[in-house]
């Protein structure tokens, strides 16, 4: 059994931190866009990115099932139920979630740091830098908390990955499955550990966040 | 040097202007800016340090149009003027690090900047300060680093909003005699303030806000204004 545990929890890791990696490198780009200043256009992007923070996981893997699959329109990359498409599933679910935090945590560092490094003599290209710089801790907590969504939804996972043993089966999928098959033993260990990674997480959260 | 001329400004999402029409200049020596809380002097300092871009009319410096000029210039330009926030915005690190800030963006080489940084601390009196993590001072300590960092790119114009906020009586006494130096060594310096007997002290000519209005009054003495 432990090897069966040790290998979905390692593949969990190595998806969810691929997925948030991903999100992340567009994420806060675009968080950077909308903070950078005010306009109609950049109000209702964030409108849009906040309202789709908390979208139902099973949906965003519906709408990608039907984009991926054979039939659909890029089914010809083959990428249903291969880890890709769990990857590119979670990326793109955590990518409100990070975008509207990050976009919040910025805005707020805007129109002071910003000033105050202009005026300095900064420019705009040094001013942004030194705006990140001073978000960072705060930007990190962001991209963890993405993390954490990735790493403990179910519907992408599921309908993407199809839950395939030695493959796509990673921690939320196999304890689903077991729980179906009333192996309690192996779900309630994976559960273990899946709550020990997600109270890791918000435990470096808080501490970054006090630094920040 | 910096002059505006016939500027007016409204923040965004705001009907009536902050800054009406306002035509001055902020010449060498101490200019004291004067008026009740709202009245819009962060706003004229932020408009004469080139943050805030006018609605109408123009800023001046060196008798060139700020805003008309190609992006590319107005580096060089901004750099010879500094504005000193009234609530004092530091930096994640230590004061030293929050002094060099401006440095560093200059590309100063590492030894000119440790001894310019060196030179600020020493001006302020908060060298023992330099290693402490400037976030977690004291909003007075906070104040003399801005007023640090602000020093140690040298400006040509020097912006303070409410600077002696912050500081008990000592402290705004030294802060009265690192001004008047600054002033006869030819920097341009603007002073916002409530504090009457520190305008009186320092002041060679007086801003009076009002309502977003700004009279220029050159012999406040003359005028007994204060
Ligand atoms: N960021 C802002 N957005 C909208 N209105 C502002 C903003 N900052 C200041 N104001 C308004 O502009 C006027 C002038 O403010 P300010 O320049 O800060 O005055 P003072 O520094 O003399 O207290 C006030 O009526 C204030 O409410
Ligand atoms: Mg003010």
């Amino acid at each position: 059994m432990w090897q069966e545990v040790s290998e979905v929890v390692a593949r969990s890791l190595l998806v969810s931190g691929t997925a948030t990696v991903l999100a992340a490198s567009w994420s806060i780009p675009t968080a950077m866009f909308l903070a950078e200043k005010e306009s109609a256009f950049r109000r209702v992007l964030l409108d849009v990115s906040n309202t789709l923070v908390g979208v139902p996981t099973v949906l965003i893997g519906l709408i990608l099932y039907l984009l991926l699959s054979r039939s659909g329109p890029l089914g010809f990359f083959g990428l249903l139920y291969t880890p890709a498409s769990i990857v590119a599933g979670e990326a793109i679910l955590i990518t409100p979630l990070i975008v509207s935090l990050s976009a919040s945590v910025l805005r707020e560092k805007r129109a002071e740091v910003w000033e105050m490094a202009l005026s300095m003599g900064a420019t705009e290209r040094q001013a942004s830098a030194t705006m990140v710089a001073e978000s960072l801790p705060r930007l990190l907590t962001a991209v963890l908390l993405g993390f954490n969504r990735a790493i403990g939804e179910l519907g992408v996972a599921l309908m993407l990955g199809g839950n395939i043993k030695g493959f796509t089966r990673v921690m939320t999928t196999a304890i689903a499955l077991e729980v179906s098959r009333g192996e309690f033993e192996l779900a309630l260990t994976l559960g273990g550990v899946l709550l020990v990674v997600v109270f890791g997480i918000t435990a470096i959260v808080r501490k970054v966040g006090k630094a920040g | 040097m910096i002059e505006l001329k016939r500027v007016s400004f409204a923040y965004p999402r705001s009907c009536e202007d902050a800054i009406k029409n306002a035509s001055l200049v902020f010449g060498p020596g101490v200019t004291a800016v004067i008026g009740p809380n709202g009245s819009g002097k962060t706003t004229l300092l932020k408009l004469a340090a080139l943050l805030y871009r006018p609605r109408a009319g123009e800023v001046l410096i060196d008798g060139v149009s700020f805003w008309s000029m190609p992006d590319a210039a107005k580096v060089a330009f901004r750099r010879k003027v500094v504005y000193v926030h009234e609530k004092p915005i530091m930096l994640r690190g230590s004061v030293a690090d929050n002094v060099a800030y401006g440095l560093r963006v200059r590309n100063l080489s590492s030894e000119d900047v440790a001894a310019r940084v060196d030179e600020a601390l020493e001006a302020l009196g908060i060298k023992s300060l330099a290693r402490e993590k400037a976030q977690a001072l004291s909003i007075g300590q906070q104040q003399r680093v801005a007023l640090a960092r602000a020093l140690a790119v040298r400006p040509k114009s020097l912006l303070l909003d409410e600077p002696t906020a912050n500081l008990d009586k000592s402290g705004r006494e030294e802060f009265m005699e690192l001004i008047v130096g600054l002033a006869e060594r030819g920097t341009c310096i603007a002073v916002a303030t409530h504090d009457r007997l520190l305008a009186l002290k320092l002041m060679d000519r007086a801003v009076i806000v009002e309502n977003g209005t700004a009279t220029l009054i050159e012999n406040p003495e003359e005028a007994s204004l204060v």
